[in-house]
């Protein structure tokens, strides 16, 4: 029983000294060293912790860790690793300023010195953008160290240039806007981009790049439905049964017979002409063609009309429906995500 | 001052029936008929034939409507030693149609033979019945008209003795056009008092008409 508690005991210190360990831990003890005036036990201590991989620390605590390392080396006389140290930082985050309230002036002195040689820009850019139409674009923010001269572009996923957006001197901040055309104007294929801004030296050659990766995707608005077709319970019959036929046959026989006795009804002796039996042919044949026109089915005319204007208004509305596809469809919308960014020091 | 105002009232009173007498369908029909007379009387007969110029024309003014027909022809003998003469006839009636197949017609008729030894006269005073019969998706249309003078008189002696005949013809619509061509037989019978004498006339014309409204 007492074996087991001393061993309990020993291994809870062990934890202990395992969490004192942890780079974070280390960077707070950096810290109290420095704010004790020790700034070789500081130095050391910082440097071990910055020594772990990048993984293991978050940038904020790097950042305050190289903060306070460079500190701690300007006190101890070594004002080269100050400034390197310095240097990291502000490649690090761009945008750090140091607290004039926590360090004195040589410290705040020698680090805006540092900043004024230190050519970086952190870019920020929102994670998703959805570009829908003209006048829409991805901002670009850029920061700079210090002022200098960069490039923006974006590259094609073979690395090629697809577009250059700007080239020219930034200083505290410039913003940037990416339309989603590339160079000739026309929107680009899905895929993976690049969003590259370097850094360029005095002497012009590119000191440090970040590359952001963008995920554009082509978006394409649904199109409108189809309307349904006229159902067929709306349509009329636009024709009617073919009749009999006899009204026409009786009608016209009956002419035909009226021609035959006129002459003796009305002219009693008189001879009649055989002229007219021209006219009893022409009604003959006509009763007949009648007789057999009758007997197909009789278009409704009203109900052919009704049914062209219903099938007028669908076609109308379909008409209308295309149209809006048609824009819909020749309307390129693009979605853009943003990765994280990766840092390339030198060209 | 007040006779302008009372003249504009009056003009403007007088157009506004004129406006509403504005006919709603005008036709006109032109053609050839070849006609054929005869006439018998107790001391015999007579008999021509020839060709006429025919014309009709029509204006709707509802409820009624107007039509006017004229004829000029030549008359040659087919036997005998018969005078030929002239043959001009004219008509114009007042027609009411109370069914849509059923029109009824009255008014003056005139006709005349003109040969050299002197003119006949015959001034009639008609009605008339006319019934429309469709054949063929009414563009096809069959007729008939019967008619009887109502009053007659003509320049012979003993003067006229009555006038009836009938008319039975065929309409063919031109499809997809105002126009329209009749074929149509016609026979009618004048007789002067006593039975002195017959004259009947028979005729086939075939003619040509449009109209619009």
């Amino acid at each position: 029983m007492r074996r087991a508690a001393l061993l309990a005991a020993a291994l809870g210190l062990l934890a202990g000294a395992a969490r004192a360990q942890t780079p974070a831990n280390l960077v707070g003890r950096g810290v109290r060293s420095y704010q004790n005036l020790e700034y070789d036990s500081a130095a050391a201590v910082l440097t071990r912790a910055l020594s772990w991989p990048p993984s293991a620390l978050a940038d904020s605590d790097r950042v305050r860790g190289l903060v306070y390392l460079g500190a701690s080396d300007l006190y101890r006389d070594r004002r080269d690793s100050a400034a390197a140290a310095f240097a990291r930082v502000l490649r690090l985050d761009p945008r750090y300023h140091i607290d004039q309230l926590v360090f004195p002036p040589e410290i705040t002195g020698l680090f805006q010195q540092v900043r004024l040689v230190t050519r970086a820009v952190a870019v920020v850019v929102p994670p998703s953008v959805e570009l829908r139409g003209a006048g829409d674009a991805l901002p670009i923010a850029l920061y700079a160290t210090t002022f200098h001269p960069v490039d923006v572009a974006v590259l094609k996923p073979d690395g090629s240039n697809l577009r250059t957006l700007y080239q020219g001197g930034v200083g505290d901040s410039l913003v940037v806007h990416w339309d989603g055309r590339a160079a000739d104007g026309s929107p680009p294929d899905s895929g993976g981009y690049v969003l590259q801004v370097a850094s360029r030296g005095a002497d012009g050659r590119v000191v440090r790049t970040v590359a952001l990766p963008l995920d554009v995707a082509r978006v394409r608005r649904d199109t409108l439905p189809w309307p349904a077709p006229v159902a067929d319970s709306l349509l009329l019959p636009e024709q009617a049964p073919g009749r009999s036929g006899m009204r026409a046959l009786g009608a016209g026989f009956a002419t035909v017979l009226a021609i035959a006795v006129l002459p003796s009804l009305v002219a009693g002796s008189a001879s009649g002409s055989a002229n007219r039996f021209i006219v009893a042919g022409g009604i003959g044949i006509a009763a007949i063609l009648g007789f057999r026109g009758e007997r197909r089915p009789q278009p409704i005319a009203a109900n052919i009309a009704a049914n062209r204007a219903l099938q007028d208004a669908w076609q109308r509305q379909a008409d209308s429906v295309h149209a809006v596809n048609v824009a819909r469809t020749r309307e390129v919308r693009l979605r853009i995500r943003t990765g994280a960014p990766q840092v390339t020091e030198g060209s | 001052m007040r006779r302008p105002g009372a003249a504009l009232l009056l003009l403007a009173l007088a157009a506004r029936p004129a406006a509403a007498q504005l006919p709603r369908y005008l036709g006109v029909d032109v053609g050839l008929a070849s006609a054929s007379f005869q006439s018998a009387s107790p001391y015999g007969g007579e008999k021509l034939s020839g060709f006429a110029g025919v014309g009709h024309w029509r204006i709707v003014l509802r409820p009624v409507s107007i039509d006017v027909a004229y004829g000029q022809g030549r008359l040659s003998a087919d036997t005998g030693s018969a005078v030929p003469r002239s043959l001009v006839d004219g008509s114009i009636f007042a027609t009411y149609r109370p069914l849509p197949w059923l029109a009824l017609k009255t008014g003056p008729h005139v006709r005349a033979y003109a040969a050299a030894g002197g003119t006949e006269r015959w001034m009639l005073w008609e009605g008339r019945a006319h019934a429309d019969a469709p054949l063929l998706d009414g563009e096809w249309q069959a007729y008939g008209e019967l008619w009887v003078s109502l009053a007659s008189s003509v320049n012979v002696t003993p003067g006229a003795g009555g006038a009836r005949g009938a008319e039975v013809g065929l309409t063919l619509k031109l499809p997809r056009s105002p126009g329209w061509a009749r074929l149509a037989y016609a026979v009618d019978q004048m007789r002067l008092r006593y039975d002195a004498r017959t004259e009947s006339l028979q005729s086939v014309a075939l003619t040509l008409g449009f109209g619009g409204r």
